[in-house]
């Protein structure tokens, strides 16, 4: 948990210091600190630092609309990708000391709205789209150098969407949703008939295949997106089912290193209330506990991981951002509403933006 | 006294009363007005279609193909008016794709449809065997290869006895799938029983907001694709030339009547609801800027009058294609975020994108 102090260190000395009185105030009222792109009330994008308490702590603008962000504290840089399919992702300095860095796409590859930094923030990894190819690769940027692109590796499969460095600190997952997206074509779905998606175990050192899992073959338009890791190193993971709207498969499942993947029994009447659709997972702090989200359903599902059944089901309107907090997790809102769940203990905030899917706890 | 006192609340209460719009009025609009006279129009002219390309087939003669052709133009149109109408049963059993495959960036359609012609499939004239086919195979874009590609002459001779046998019988599948689609929508405790009066047990609509939702949702998604889909990927834009060959319909020149048809239907959707005018959104204007900006779509397709290939190359023309870009861009703000947010909707953020 990166709580206040552990933040002031990572962020370094000059932190408090580049920060304005006020949000130096909001930084010292808070313990924990999240991240999350935003869009205003007037239409702006952006991402902003928020404290447990809501306090603003620091914000930037974006060019466009903002999905996910991963900060590394090795690094002392945090970057948001553009919302697939995007072309930049911006790097940011969450002390504030130096403005931040738009990155741009290469020819041929757009961004999908994930990342993460090695476990010594050298390199920066970001699921992106091959086109013309209709293929996933991971770029890689080089943290020291200016974040340069010095390569890339595929993620076997078509519209890669979360990735996440599993704790061994070698072996990323990715989440290959198996929807071809083109930019001709903006965010219109080019392939739902002959959707493949998997979920793959990438050796991050060469980019070799570890291991690749699919779900039956009658359930290739379940498209896999949003993980988590839990206590085990299962990877829970959340699906959009791209099918029929009358059909309701199970949407949550985890997947190991070892070879298993499956999908758990919701029962009927909360599966129906995710709208074939999970828009983020999360796992609690002591990785017991799995949440996940559908701003589609309004609804937020807390499953305890070794049980592999819900505990808790609680309403958010248009709720998806899910995050780490206390003993459980704080639920954002396209509303602009902040709430604790499953044992976090905080008051329903509202803000006047919108969260985007996504909200990280910094830490 | 006290009479005097209700009745001059209820003066000054009745014109606020008259200008706000309960949601599910505007919810029955959509059913009753809109969507069920659509599919039923669809239906309709999809028949027409069939019953053309049977005569074609019966008595080939370059009448009968140009009868043929008008009718594909008419079930086209009449397929744009509904195409956005993304839930419910046109998202079931992949009709919206068995009914118009497209985008097919890799020309899929075109290379499967060439192989059932040069290998003269039998399997494709049957419409049991046909539905079993890729799905770019059995809709109009395939027949609109039948209707207009390379070769489309033989249909009016004896010599085009498959491609019209192949053509009739897409046409009878696209029958088909219309007549579900209009049973679906007509169906009295289905889709539009449930868009109309929603109930927290339904699985597709629980409450008004919900199905409200959905509509203002069609719309914003609707200028999307008809941008996305329809006008960017033939346009000239920065370094990219233009692509003509890459428009739906290039080849029956029905590229703008589509998008017409598109835009027609979208507005329909709009104004007939009237969604724009339902509590607080009621003030908020936005009604009259929408209706401006569907009006200055109409007038920029009425202004591409050539040939797509021809529209690209001619400036006054590829100038209202551009605006017409510009156009779709404000429509989604207006719609999907000004108006959503003034009816207290989520249309178009957290959910509904993928992501």
């Amino acid at each position: 948990m990166w709580q206040r102090r552990a933040f002031l260190k990572a962020a370094g000395a000059g932190f408090a210091a580049s920060l304005l009185p006020r949000q130096v105030l909001a930084l010292e009222r808070n313990e924990l600190v999240f991240a999350t792109s935003v869009q205003t009330s007037a239409g702006k994008y952006g991402a902003v630092l928020l404290g447990e308490r809501g306090d603003v702590i620091s914000q930037i603008a974006l060019p466009d609309r903002g999905h996910d962000i991963t900060i590394s504290a090795e690094a002392g840089r945090g970057v948001v990708f553009a919302r697939q399919p995007g072309t930049f992702a911006v790097v940011f300095d969450p002390a504030g000391r130096e403005a931040p860095v738009t990155l741009t796409s290469v020819e041929g590859r757009h961004f999908f709205g994930h990342g993460v930094f090695s476990p010594d923030g050298r390199l920066l990894y970001a699921t992106e789209s091959d086109f013309e190819a209709a293929k996933g690769v991971i770029g890689i940027y080089d943290a020291t150098d200016g974040y340069k692109r010095v390569g890339e590796f595929p993620t076997y499969g078509t519209g890669p969407h979360e990735m996440l460095l599993m704790p061994d600190g070698v072996t990323f997952v990715v989440a290959n949703g198996g929807i071809e997206t083109h930019p001709d074509y903006g965010r219109a779905e080019l392939n739902l008939d002959t959707m493949d998606p998997s979920v793959a175990f990438i050796d991050r050192r060469d980019g070799h295949l570890v291991g690749q899992l699919r779900l039956e073959s009658g359930l290739h338009q379940l498209s896999i997106r949003h993980m988590a890791i839990d206590a085990r190193n299962r990877v829970w993971f959340g699906c959009q089912y791209k099918g029929a709207p009358s059909d309701s498969p199970q949407l949550v499942g985890y997947a190991t290193a070892d070879g298993e993947i499956r999908l758990i029994e919701l029962p009927g009447d909360t599966l129906r209330d995710l709208r074939n659709y999970v828009g983020s997972v999360a796992v609690s702090a002591d990785g017991g506990t799995v949440a996940v989200s559908s701003p589609e359903g309004d609804l937020l599902v807390a499953i305890d991981a070794e049980g592999r059944r819900p505990v808790l089901v609680e309403t958010l309107r248009n709720g998806c951002g899910l995050a780490a907090d206390g003993s459980g997790f704080v639920a954002t809102s396209g509303m602009g509403e902040m709430i604790g769940i499953a044992g976090a203990e905080r008051d329903r905030q509202k803000f006047d933006f919108s969260f985007d899917n996504h909200v990280l706890r910094v830490g | 006294m006290r009479l005097l006192l209700a009745l001059l609340v209820f003066v000054s209460a009745a014109p606020a009363m008259a200008q706000e719009l309960a949601t599910s009025a505007v919810l029955a609009n959509a059913v009753e007005q809109v969507i069920r006279p659509g599919f039923t129009d669809l239906r309709n002219e999809a028949h027409g279609l069939a019953d053309a390309m049977g005569g074609l087939c019966a008595e080939p003669s370059a009448e009968a193909q140009a009868l043929a052709q008008d009718r594909f133009a008419r079930t086209a149109a009449a397929y744009g008016r509904v195409e956005f109408i993304r839930i419910g049963p046109l998202m079931e059993d992949n009709r919206s794709d068995r009914l118009l495959f497209w985008p097919d960036r890799k020309g899929i359609a075109l290379r499967q449809v060439q192989a059932i012609l040069a290998d003269a499939d039998a399997t494709a004239t049957a419409l049991e065997t046909l539905r079993g086919k890729s799905v770019a195979v059995q809709g109009l874009n395939a027949l609109e290869f039948v209707l207009f590609g390379t070769g489309a002459e033989t249909l009016a001779g004896s010599e085009g006895r498959f491609r019209c046998a192949y053509g009739s019988a897409i046409a009878q599948n696209v029958a088909g799938i219309a007549d579900a689609l209009a049973a679906a929508w007509y169906a009295p405790d289905g889709v539009a029983a449930h868009l109309m009066a929603p109930e927290a047990s339904y699985a597709d609509y629980r409450t008004e907001t919900e199905a409200l939702e959905a509509l203002v949702g069609l719309i914003s998604h609707g200028v999307e694709g008809l941008r996305d889909t329809r006008i960017n990927p033939f346009i000239a834009q920065g370094d990219k030339p233009a692509a003509p060959r890459q428009a739906l319909f290039w080849r029956s020149g029905l590229t703008m009547a589509m998008a017409g048809a598109n835009v027609e239907g979208l507005e329909q959707l709009f104004t007939v609801s009237r969604m724009a005018l339902v509590g607080g959104a009621a003030e908020s204007g936005l009604d009259n800027s929408v209706r401006f900006e569907f009006a200055n779509a109409k007038r920029a397709i009425g202004l591409v009058t050539a040939p797509v290939e021809q529209a690209v190359a001619d400036p006054k023309q590829a100038q209202a294609l551009a605006y017409l870009v510009i156009v779709t861009q404000s429509l989604q703000v207006l719609v999907g975020e000004q108006l959503s947010a003034a009816l207290g909707l989520s249309v178009g953020f957290s959910s509904l994108d993928g992501d």
